[in-house]
């Protein structure tokens, strides 16, 4: 108790450098924790894919489509439980910037296939029967204003309607929300048959089949079993499992992790030679203290635990700020009307903060703690 | 006058001379300024680079029509009846012959894979023809051939073939069940058509089942930048349902995509930088710390206190700016010229090289100079102060 009260004098002897080593690192683990969560936002996508679900697509890309026979087709092949299908629209609202993850599905299957987004049992069925209803995330609703009943326009930038026009109502009769937080719902599904049968062409295809195998130990029979089947025709299929798709379709984008982790990495060995240093410093500072404490009987290695103690404890109170002011951060950016994931600061990203506070606690700590440990009294006062 | 200037030299010089007792103290200021810096500059000269490639990419005498509404060439859909229109509209610049100089063009995605994730990326096939190579400006075979109409032949931009594996000459690529051979290598100055893999219109409508139907049409312009007789004539004809821009205006909005990077570096240059400052402050209150008694010592013997104010401030500029410099040259070293290439406005990849720039670079140590500035000004304050009675007593 005795030396808590010691280690607490001797963090608050000198306020400001207290105060500027706590804001270094309260700023490395504000970085840290704001840029681990858009990481695992993105690593989202990829991480709660169902594992039993696959997509197959146009073999040359998958911008390319396929025709809406295969989907009966596919249904046959063993293994298979349920498929559905979507076309990519191009939607935006308003303005072409403010484009939508858009899609054109069946929804009956959809909802089947993709349980994890949940629409409550009455709107199920209403949108079900509504030919131009849509469900639209709760992510991008927000973003829009958009309320359950509303009738919205929607424009197109690949198709047009027969008439020529490229602006489609739609009535918004429900907005779903995700079995996880992190569960994107920036997407909007609509009626497949509405959307075939108002565009001006290019009818009677698909943009890519989603299938949930029976199981996930079939995936690979279910891959072989589609894509041979439709070998040297001319449509030829891709089929792999969703993970794997996603995982490709972040990695078009570019190595987003590498550039996250890099920063953070910058920003924690920036943080780590600033506070690394201020400790050395005023370790030394103390040189003559140390000497009187070592005189007075205190023990070598309870000196040295206060030492470390002490940049421990800096680490962990400018740390856990740190993370705190990230949950705050990350909940402005949540509310702000940009299209992003959700993100969320985790227990996980939590635990990683707390390791590396310790880390860093450790790190900064051990070289005057050593020195210290090591001081002799006699240079000690000798110095002073 | 001359008397302030000389105090704060000998002021200066001490400061600096006494560095090495700070030695670590003042390395970890300089570091930190760098490692700022150098993030900055990172971010900047990839939304540089990608914006220079898509600027340099569209000309000016060029026109870009594609169907209304769909932004991207992928998008567009235009049949030969709208290309034919379209041709004979005034305000276009005709040949010797008196043919309107225009180029139909398709645009197909297909997969490339990224040399360093071995994954799957979007590349486009683009089909043109002869004319389509005249609205381009600088383009050069670098390697092998250009493709030979009715056959189906590629030639690969530069920058698909030093992103994206596959593409070597001689080798035969598979799209669906269509089987193509690379038989040359073409370079367009850096811009995004580097990006692209070129073969005959014709061969890729046939070939993707795409009839006659094109999706853009390039055409030159009379009038340098002038598409306004081009839009009037669409405006008159109710068959056509187009947009017409220069490429130029075309590809400059394209290139503002990455934007965003630009401005999330410098959100997270600033944060940083919050921090690196504290670590500014922390060395140069240190420094004011350890030299207290010789600072006092000079006041006694007459040196004014903006001497001492201003010293501590030089020592403080001093250090951002040697981390500023070492930051700046280490993202040159590491970034200027770095190649890799994102997923465009196209939908498709877009091959590009970081450009570190001299106005970014100015950027970058004006960072490191507001980092010193600050981190040195409130130091200097404490200096300045210091009374004259504390070189006579025993250090702090």
């Amino acid at each position: 108790m005795k030396d808590l009260f010691l280690i607490f004098k001797n963090l608050t002897r000198k306020p400001l450098r207290l105060f500027l080593t706590l804001f270094a690192t309260f700023i490395a683990f504000m970085i840290f924790a704001t840029l681990g969560s858009f990481q695992q936002a993105l690593n989202a996508g990829i991480e709660l894919s169902a594992d039993d679900r696959l997509v197959s697509m146009n073999k040359i890309n998958f911008t390319q489509p396929l025709p809406i026979s295969y989907v009966e087709r596919i249904r046959a092949v063993d293994g298979v439980e349920m498929v559905t299908h979507l076309n990519w629209f191009g939607g935006y609202f308003q303005e072409p910037r403010n484009q939508l993850g858009m899609f054109a599905v069946a929804p009956e299957s959809f909802l089947q296939v993709y349980p994890e987004l949940l629409v409550a049992d009455d709107k199920r069925e209403a949108w079900i029967n509504n030919r131009q209803g849509l469900i639209a995330g709760e992510a991008v609703a927000k973003q829009y204003g958009w309320q359950e009943g509303q009738r919205i326009p929607i424009n197109s930038n690949i198709f047009s309607k027969v008439d020529g026009s490229t602006v489609w109502d739609f009535d918004v009769v429900a907005i779903y929300t995700g079995a996880d937080a992190q569960t994107d719902t920036n997407s909007i599904y609509f009626h497949y048959e509405y959307f075939n049968k108002t565009q001006s062409f290019g009818g009677d295809n698909v943009g890519f089949v989603a299938i949930k195998s029976a199981d996930a130990s079939q995936n690979e029979a279910v891959i072989a079993g589609i894509d041979t089947m439709f070998a040297n025709s001319p449509a030829e299929t891709e089929t792999m499992p969703e993970k794997a798709f996603n995982k490709a379709f972040l990695d078009q984008i570019g190595n987003l992790g590498l550039i996250l982790t890099s920063v953070v990495l910058a920003a924690f060995f920036v943080i780590l030679i600033i506070v690394g240093n201020s400790m050395i410093l005023s370790i030394r500072e103390r040189t003559a203290e140390i000497g009187v404490m070592k005189t007075l009987g205190f023990g070598s290695g309870r000196i040295f635990r206060m030492v470390l103690a002490e940049s421990l404890l800096l680490a962990l109170i400018g740390g856990a700020l740190g993370v705190l002011a990230a949950n705050l951060l990350v909940a402005g950016i949540n509310q702000a009307p940009v299209q992003l994931p959700t993100l969320v600061v985790n227990g996980a990203l939590w635990l990683q903060a707390l390791v590396f506070m310790l880390g860093l606690g450790l790190i900064t700590g051990i070289i005057p703690a050593v020195n210290a440990l090591r001081l002799n009294i006699i240079t000690a006062l000798s110095r002073g | 006058m001359s008397g302030f200037f000389s105090q704060l030299g000998t002021v200066t010089k001490m400061n600096l001379l006494s560095l090495p007792s700070r030695l670590w103290m003042s390395l970890a200021a300089v570091f930190a300024v760098a490692v700022v810096v150098a993030v900055l500059l990172a971010f900047l000269a990839m939304a540089r680079g990608f914006a220079a490639t898509l600027e340099g990419t569209g000309a000016e005498d060029v026109a870009i029509v594609t169907r209304t509404g769909s932004q991207a060439e992928l998008n567009s859909v235009l049949s030969r009846e709208t290309v034919s229109l379209i041709s004979s509209s005034p305000g276009v610049a005709q040949d010797g012959d008196g043919n309107a100089i225009v180029s139909a063009e398709l645009y197909v995605v297909v997969d490339g894979i990224r040399r360093s994730s071995q994954s799957e990326a979007n590349i486009p096939l683009r089909g043109l023809a002869a004319s389509g190579f005249d609205l381009r400006t600088g383009v050069q075979i670098t390697e092998g051939r250009i493709f030979e109409p009715g056959r189906n032949e590629i030639i690969v931009g530069a920058g698909v073939q030093r992103e994206f594996s596959g593409f070597e000459i001689g080798e035969e690529l598979r799209f669906g069940k269509t089987v193509w051979e690379v038989v040359g290598v073409f370079s367009t100055n850096g811009s995004a058509f580097e990006s692209e893999l070129w073969a005959d219109a014709t061969t890729v409508q046939s070939q993707f089942q795409r009839g006659s139907s094109f999706q853009t049409v390039r055409m030159r312009l009379a009038e340098l930048g002038n598409v306004e007789p081009i839009r009037q004539y669409i405006e008159n004809d109710p068959q056509l349902i187009l947009d017409v821009v220069t490429e130029a205006d075309f590809f400059a909005s394209q290139g503002e995509a990455l934007s965003g990077i630009a401005i999330f570096g410098w959100t997270l240059s600033v944060v940083m930088g919050l921090g690196a400052l504290a670590g500014a402050l922390n060395t140069m209150y240190t420094s004011v710390a350890s030299r207290v008694r010789e600072i006092a010592t000079l006041r006694a013997i007459g040196f004014s206190n903006s001497s001492a104010f201003f010293g501590t401030l030089i020592e403080s500029l001093l250090l951002a700016i040697i981390g500023g410099a070492a930051g700046a040259c280490a993202a040159w070293m590491f970034f200027d010229g770095f190649s890799t290439s994102t997923l465009g406005a196209g939908f498709t990849q877009v091959v590009f090289t970081f450009e570190l720039t001299a106005a970014l670079f100015v950027n970058g140590i004006a960072v490191a100079l507001v980092i010193g500035l600050i981190g040195g000004i409130f130091p200097a304050w404490r200096a300045a102060r210091v009374p004259v009675v504390t070189a006579f007593q025993g250090g702090e």
